[in-house]
């Protein structure tokens, strides 16, 4: 069954269907989401489809391509409506007995296209119940076009257009939770993962590859050129992510919460922020409303959590 | 990058094409700026993310182009002075804004900093949308007004000059350059800061305080009748503005007999070309439309008195060519060179095709 727990040794031996050679920076988060998510998919023949934005432009420069699996590149706003529509072929050839394999159908978008611009095509395919996973790999910016804020960029972060500086201290607004937008479609699945926790991560797409209907994944993806952090922090900062619990590890199957991951302390969100150089404003005692903020709707947010999860306990 | 007024000591900065659209924008007494990411076009909204702040500003990055034209509609129904920018792709999607936005008779500037097509294309300078912008683009019988800057120091002055005319024709204007004309710097002379009297807007919908009747702003209308109305009322401001509004400049055009027609980043390059070709002997001379749409037809039918063809050189397929030709009208042959998906014309290549149509000539 492909949602048996797979162990590091057998995953060495699947093969990695995005190649190396791609154009991703160095330390970027994005291709080890996309290696981790094939590597989980290798069972299957895949059709992958990814909108507009950093994975999609540094995989498929002119001529060359990363994909191993077959691939299709749509608008920035429209990866969930492609998807829906090559899987609309596929079952349709299906019926008229055209094609016998069980093909998956996997979209990696990134947060600008999939919280902001894509956001109506991804919940149209959610809400007709295409056979179809979507992860979204969140580095919380417009990474691609110059770091400019999303709505997946996090309360007082700086970007090129929520510039940090003596009287608005960077992004005002809190992000969107996609995570719960996306469960609130009532789908059989949809989770939130973290590639520190790559045993957790690749449970929950070999999880959702198994049911049959819409699935999405929210990913956490470290840039560290939009989080001027370190170029080998990728893996340490997704980890310090779910630690504090900014981004807490779990799942929605048929309505039911389930936390997969309950760090043994939880940590102060100030472990997170400080290695991020767009957050290095907030340490002054004039910003220091901002971290509390933050680390209030990080605590009510884990409680709301595990709340929701104690109903189906 | 930080701004220096007109009181600072030095009166010519360096300054990046994008920065200069926003910070002519602010000049022309805009405060309302409404984006969303695409490059080559990112530093606009960049620089009015801190710029706008600090003169009391609002800038506001949408969730998508479509948001974003939308937001313009309703802030330039509010009367204020508002802009938004974005590169071709992203245009595309504003496209049912404007078409709604130039029904309802707003004014508003839309800057297009031009990348390679069709397609998500690439991010390199083009001169494609020449027809989406000048042919209407959006569905319905409308026009834009288009300019088109071919220095960082023009696109200062004619973003000043986009708002006035949006203003007085209640009118959309479209601002195009290109990927280079954003993305390089040059040196700009800003002088004091102009002062900006922002025309009365009877029209706009500020509530009815002291008013007996609602103003209505609309592009909706179901009787055929009052459409063709709207229509006809449509045309004749097209028509004004053909009447005053077109722009162009002349390049040794006293006595050219071999006439090139460029724009925007395009036409500095044609201009090195005249250069060249007088050096050689050969007569030859520049218009360069500054409006494309009204286009400057007159110029062609006036030059096409003396010359013996034309030469129009795009970063397109050939788009503006087809203007020339109607302007000119059979009188002359009308010749065309281009280049695309981003690939520049250089001068060797522009001149030798200059040379050789003037060989045939003789």
């Amino acid at each position: 069954m492909a949602t048996e727990q797979l162990k590091l040794r057998e995953l060495a031996k699947k093969e990695v269907l995005i190649t190396s050679g791609h154009r991703l920076c160095a330390g970027c988060g994005a291709p080890i989401i996309a290696k981790m998510v094939l590597l989980a998919a290798a069972d299957y023949p895949v059709v992958a489809c990814s909108p507009t934005g950093c994975l999609e432009v540094s995989t498929c420069i002119s001529d060359y391509t990363a994909w191993k699996v077959p691939w299709i590149h749509s608008a920035f706003e429209n990866a969930g409506a492609t998807l829906s529509g090559v899987e609309t072929m596929y079952r349709a050839l299906k019926k008229k007995g055209k094609i016998d394999k069980e093909v998956k159908f996997i979209a990696i978008g990134g947060d600008g296209g999939t919280y902001d611009i894509g956001l109506q095509s991804l919940s149209g395919a959610m809400e007709r119940g295409h056979d179809l996973l979507y992860v979204c790999y969140d580095n919380g910016a417009y990474m691609n076009t110059g770091i400019q804020r999303s709505s997946a960029t996090p309360l007082g972060a700086d970007t090129t257009t929520s510039p940090a500086g003596s009287v608005i201290p960077g992004k005002l607004q809190r992000r969107k939770d996609l995570t719960r937008i996306m469960a609130a479609h009532n789908i059989p699945y949809a989770a939130q993962a973290s590639p520190s926790h790559w045993s957790d991560f690749i449970r929950k797409v070999r999880k959702a590859l198994s049911i049959k209907g819409p699935k999405f994944i929210n990913v956490i993806s470290p840039c560290n050129r939009g989080w001027r952090s370190r170029l080998d922090d990728a893996i340490q900062l997704s980890r310090l992510a779910v630690q504090t619990c900014y981004w807490p590890l779990y799942e929605v199957e048929d309505g039911v919460v389930r936390v997969t991951y309950k760090p043994r302390e939880k940590k102060p969100i100030e472990e997170f922020l400080k290695p991020q150089g767009r957050f290095k404003h907030l340490f002054t005692p004039e910003n220091e409303w901002i971290v509390k903020r933050f680390q209030e709707d990080v605590d009510r947010e884990w409680e709301r959590l595990q709340k929701e999860e104690s109903l189906y306990t | 990058m930080r701004f220096y007024g007109g009181k600072a000591p030095v009166n010519k900065i360096l300054m990046k094409g994008n920065e200069a659209f926003g910070e002519g924008a602010i000049r022309a007494g805009c405060r309302f700026f409404f984006g969303y990411p695409i490059t080559p076009q990112s530093e606009l909204p960049h620089y009015l993310a801190w710029r706008l702040p600090e003169v009391g500003g609002l800038y506001l990055q949408a969730e998508s182009e479509i948001a974003a034209i939308n937001m313009v509609y309703g802030a330039a129904a509010a009367g204020v002075r508002v802009m938004t920018s974005s590169s071709s792709p992203g245009i595309s999607l504003m496209m049912e804004g404007i078409s709604y936005i130039a029904c309802a008779e707003l004014p508003c500037v839309i800057v297009n900093i031009m990348r390679g097509g069709p397609g998500l294309g690439n991010i390199a300078p083009s001169q494609a949308d020449y027809f989406q912008a000048v042919k209407g683009g959006g569905h319905g019988d409308y026009r834009l007004l288009v300019l088109a800057p071919a220095s960082v120091q023009e696109v200062l002055d004619l973003v000043g000059l986009a708002f006035d005319l949006a203003d007085k024709y209640r009118n959309p204007v479209m601002v195009v350059g290109d990927g280079i004309l954003g993305q390089m710097m040059e040196a700009v002379e800003l002088g004091p800061a102009p002062e900006v009297k922002l025309p009365p807007k009877p029209w706009a919908t500020t509530g009815t305080a002291g008013r007996k009747t609602r103003n209505i702003i609309n592009s909706l209308y179901i009787e055929p009748e009052e459409l063709e109305k709207v229509n006809l009322r449509l045309q004749a401001k097209y028509r004004q503005m053909a009447e005053e509004e077109k722009r162009w400049e002349d390049y040794r055009m006293e006595d050219a007999e071999l006439v090139l027609a460029a724009f925007g980043m395009v036409a500095r390059i044609a201009k090195a070309v005249v250069d060249r070709l007088r050096a050689e002997g050969i007569p030859a001379g520049l218009v360069r439309p500054i409006t494309l749409y009204p286009f400057p037809d007159g110029a062609f039918e006036r030059a096409a008195g003396k010359a013996r063809a034309f030469l129009t050189v795009e970063m397109n397929a050939g788009q503006m060519v087809e203007d020339v030709r109607l302007a000119v009208c059979g009188r002359r042959p009308v010749y065309f060179y281009g280049r695309t998906g981003g690939m520049l014309t250089t001068v060797a290549e522009v001149a030798a095709r200059a040379r050789e149509i003037w060989e045939g000539l003789k």
